[in-house]
């Protein structure tokens, strides 16, 4: 299948999806922070009673408040969060996840079921490992201080 | 004994009429189209003694997620939101005035201007750095890749094929 058709054809739920951190509004923002630190997620995502999201607090939102007020960190996560949660549901096709950042300039798009509920996060790093997958062949990681291609030995 | 009528050459080469071909536009562009084909600028870079409380207020000041950091040409680092979440915000009273050479994440995967895009785009899932140096082949700093300057190349490709 080609790439255009895989991500206008294959849905959400074909990306590894990611397992969330969830804050509930009143939770302290430095709490939220440890969380974030220990799972190695960039977002959480705030949630109501239901697990249905009624905001987003990022790792960008954080630099800007450690610039602006760092005692701001003691503060709940409804006074510091972004009130718009950009969803998609399982079934959507994955171009849904690409239009979703785009269009709302985020790395982050929550996976919500038919109820609203948060059942996984996905954005970015999902989509650029759909993507890779097509293109194995491309792999190719190196590191400061490697030599450039036209100085290395053999092929 | 006479010549042959028709003498064939000593060596044809297998391979001379190959030509790449691609299930789609997008393919192909992440192929061939080199890195210089996503957006790499503008992107801001500090010195390594710079102190963090500098660095993490030119990040929110310039609205950008990433600062290179560099010793002139040499990039030796880089300092993300990724890093004010592991090493700053909840340390931040006793690490501000401390140079950024503490905290940065350091010897960053880079691709070279040459690379292709495929490159980019498989250093930020593989790897999992989201912020890509792109440097020319003597080291010089040309610019940074991030996913959403990725995800922007993806989209107008997308969208015109």
């Amino acid at each position: 299948m080609r790439l255009k058709d895989s991500l206008s054809n294959e849905p959400v739920s074909r990306l590894a999806l990611r397992d969330p951190v969830l804050c509930l509004p009143d939770e302290a923002i430095s709490e939220a922070v440890s969380r974030m630190r220990d799972r190695k997620l960039g977002c959480v995502i705030v949630v109501d009673d239901e697990r249905r999201p009624v905001g987003l607090f990022t790792e960008n939102m954080l630099s800007r408040l450690v610039a602006s007020d760092p005692s701001g960190l003691r503060d709940k996560l409804r006074a510091r969060m972004a009130e718009q949660c950009h969803c998609v549901r399982p079934t959507d096709p994955v171009a849904r996840v690409l239009e979703a950042m785009q269009r709302s300039n985020t790395r982050f798009v929550c996976v919500v079921d038919d109820d609203g509920k948060v059942v996984g996060l996905t954005g970015q790093k999902g989509l650029m490992e759909f993507i890779a997958d097509h293109f194995p062949q491309q792999v190719m990681v190196q590191r400061v201080g490697s030599p450039p291609p036209s100085q290395r030995e053999g092929a | 004994m006479g010549q042959p009528e028709d003498k064939k050459p000593d060596f044809e080469d297998p391979l001379s009429d190959y030509s790449e071909t691609y299930a789609d536009a997008l393919e192909q562009a992440l192929s061939e189209e080199p890195v210089t084909a996503i957006q790499a600028q503008p992107f801001a870079s500090v010195s390594p003694d710079t102190p963090i409380s500098a660095a993490v207020e030119l990040l929110s000041r310039l609205h950008v997620a990433c600062l290179l950091v560099a010793d002139g040409d040499k990039l030796l680092g880089v300092f993300t939101d990724r890093d004010v979440l592991d090493r700053v915000a909840l340390e931040y009273d006793s690490v501000k005035d401390q140079p950024i050479s503490t905290v940065m994440t350091p010897d960053p995967v880079f691709v070279y201007e040459t690379d292709s895009t495929g490159a980019a785009l498989a250093v930020i899932a593989v790897s999992g750095h989201r912020h890509v140096p792109v440097l020319t082949l003597d080291g010089s700093v040309v610019g940074v890749v991030s996913p959403h300057r990725v995800t922007g190349f993806l989209q107008s490709v997308y969208e015109t094929t």
